[in-house]
């Protein structure tokens, strides 16, 4: 009966040892659209570090470096700003093109996990973002309670609480000087809710459903970004600061299946379904491959397919905008198709080392297409 | 609506009836890291969903944390 016991004991030592998840990732992104459009290079680096088997902590970091161009409609005449605006404009010296611009971002977040006698979790995180005019930061939670004695079923509840602050340059406010380059603060908030349910239904496939719903209140127009409206050929019109309204409500599904096809191949599906009130619907196809070689290699290819509907107060059109209250010639916020092809490289070096790196290509039916790289190493400590 | 409501009830049946009680010793196959929700790459996953964030107009699905972007 003792032997019994310590061989149990070592067996969930060492099954816990195995089990450790306590890493360094360093990943590298570079992100390049064509015709020189945005360029991103991002380092970032992933802290995981197990305390027991109760608690885990994960920290990670991110700086982006961005520049390339947003399109938009200006005041070609003006010469005051790249994004100039303007009442009365000649109808001839609107301009629509790619305006240029650069930033920089850092970004954060930390998590703990705690894992209770029954070992549900409660995971608790925090996020921020900066740029030099946009700051972001949210509180995280999700609770995930197994519903079996098996551990194959489980079921998740998560929310979290996101506050942005934006800086839009003063043109309604006369007590601010948008011609100096003056701004004045904006916000805008996010609430996210999401209820998960997990079941293992074999030794070798597993699926979640999860529904989610999304309210975004306060400033959501891009301070960047014009529409044209009151536009009469050959005459005069109004470029303008976009509007779109100040809330959204989203909600949607998302449904995942992981199946290992045999011993070394394992396929990853998914699908989600997205609506909002801002008339947007899309549907999302997802799908990776993982092909496990000799132990060491591990070769991955994904597709991804992206479907959206326009939203009700988009138009691309500048003769189309009168006097709508909301308004955005956005393309983002167009119908369009979009495909993505994914593959990565995964090599381990030994126990504690392994290297990646990936190359995707990003299209979109409106013309929009990108490349980016990724590379990176994992370091088990 | 009936219909629907009827399409996911008899999916319901059809997808419990394939559920297996599978034991922790079962789980070899589960547990390899090909295998996980989000992928082997954490950081990786972080970067499409950021590019599909500044990209599309949708969102929402892969989890509840994830910070603000002024890219969209």
């Amino acid at each position: 009966m003792q032997l019994r016991l310590s061989l149990a004991a070592a067996t969930l030592i060492s099954s816990l040892a195995l089990n450790a998840e306590d890493y360094v990732r360093v990943q590298y992104l570079q992100y390049d659209e064509t015709l020189n459009k945005t360029s991103v290079s991002a380092p970032s680096i992933m802290i995981n570090k197990d305390f027991g088997t109760d608690y885990t902590l994960n920290a990670n970091l991110v700086f982006d470096s961005v520049s390339g161009a947003s399109e938009t409609y200006y005041d070609g005449a003006s010469g005051a700003s790249a994004f100039s605006r303007g009442i009365g404009v000649k109808a001839k010296d609107i301009k629509y093109a790619n305006v240029t611009y650069s930033d920089q971002r850092s970004a954060g977040g930390v998590s703990l996990t705690t894992r209770f006698s029954n070992r549900d979790e409660l995971v608790l995180g925090t996020n921020y973002s900066a740029e030099h005019d946009f700051y972001s930061n949210d509180i995280s939670a999700e609770y995930m309670h197994w519903l079996d004695s098996s551990k194959n079923s489980s079921l998740s509840l998560g929310l979290s609480y996101q506050v942005n602050e934006v800086l839009v340059r003063c043109e309604e406010n006369s007590a601010c000087d948008g011609e100096s380059g003056a701004s004045e603060e904006m916000s805008a908030d996010v609430f996210n809710l999401q209820a998960s349910y997990f079941q293992n239904i074999d030794s070798r496939s597993y699926a979640k459903i999860s529904l989610f719903y999304i309210k975004d209140s306060g400033y959501l127009s891009n301070p960047y970004l014009n529409v044209v409206r009151n536009y009469v050929a050959n005459a005069n019109a109004d470029v303008v600061a976009e509007l779109r309204p100040d809330s959204r409500s989203a909600y949607g599904a998302m449904l995942k299946y992981v199946n290992a096809l045999s011993g070394s191949l394992s396929l990853h599906l998914s699908y989600r379904y997205y609506q909002d009130d801002w008339e947007i619907d899309s549907h999302t196809l997802d799908s990776d491959m993982f092909y496990e070689f000799r132990n060491d290699w591990i070769f991955k290819v994904g597709l991804r397919y992206y479907t959206q509907s326009e939203a009700n107060f988009y138009s691309g059109e500048k003769d189309y905008f009168s006097d709508e209250v909301y308004a955005s010639s956005d393309f983002r916020l167009s119908n369009f198709d979009a495909i993505t092809y994914k593959s990565n490289i995964d090599y381990t070096i030994s126990q504690k080392l392994s290297i990646n790196i990936g190359a995707n290509y990003y299209e979109q039916s409106r013309g929009v297409a990108a490349t980016y790289f990724t590379t990176g190493f994992r370091y088990n400590f | 609506m009936k219909i629907q409501v009827l399409t996911l009830f008899t999916l319901s049946i059809l997808f419990s009836a394939c559920i297996k009680d599978v034991k922790p010793w079962e789980k070899e196959t589960l547990a390899k890291r090909t295998m996980k929700e989000n992928g082997m790459n954490p950081l990786e996953k972080k970067f499409q969903e950021h590019i599909y964030f500044s990209k599309e107009a949708s969102r929402g699905g892969s989890g509840i944390s994830g910070g603000g972007c002024g890219c969209n």
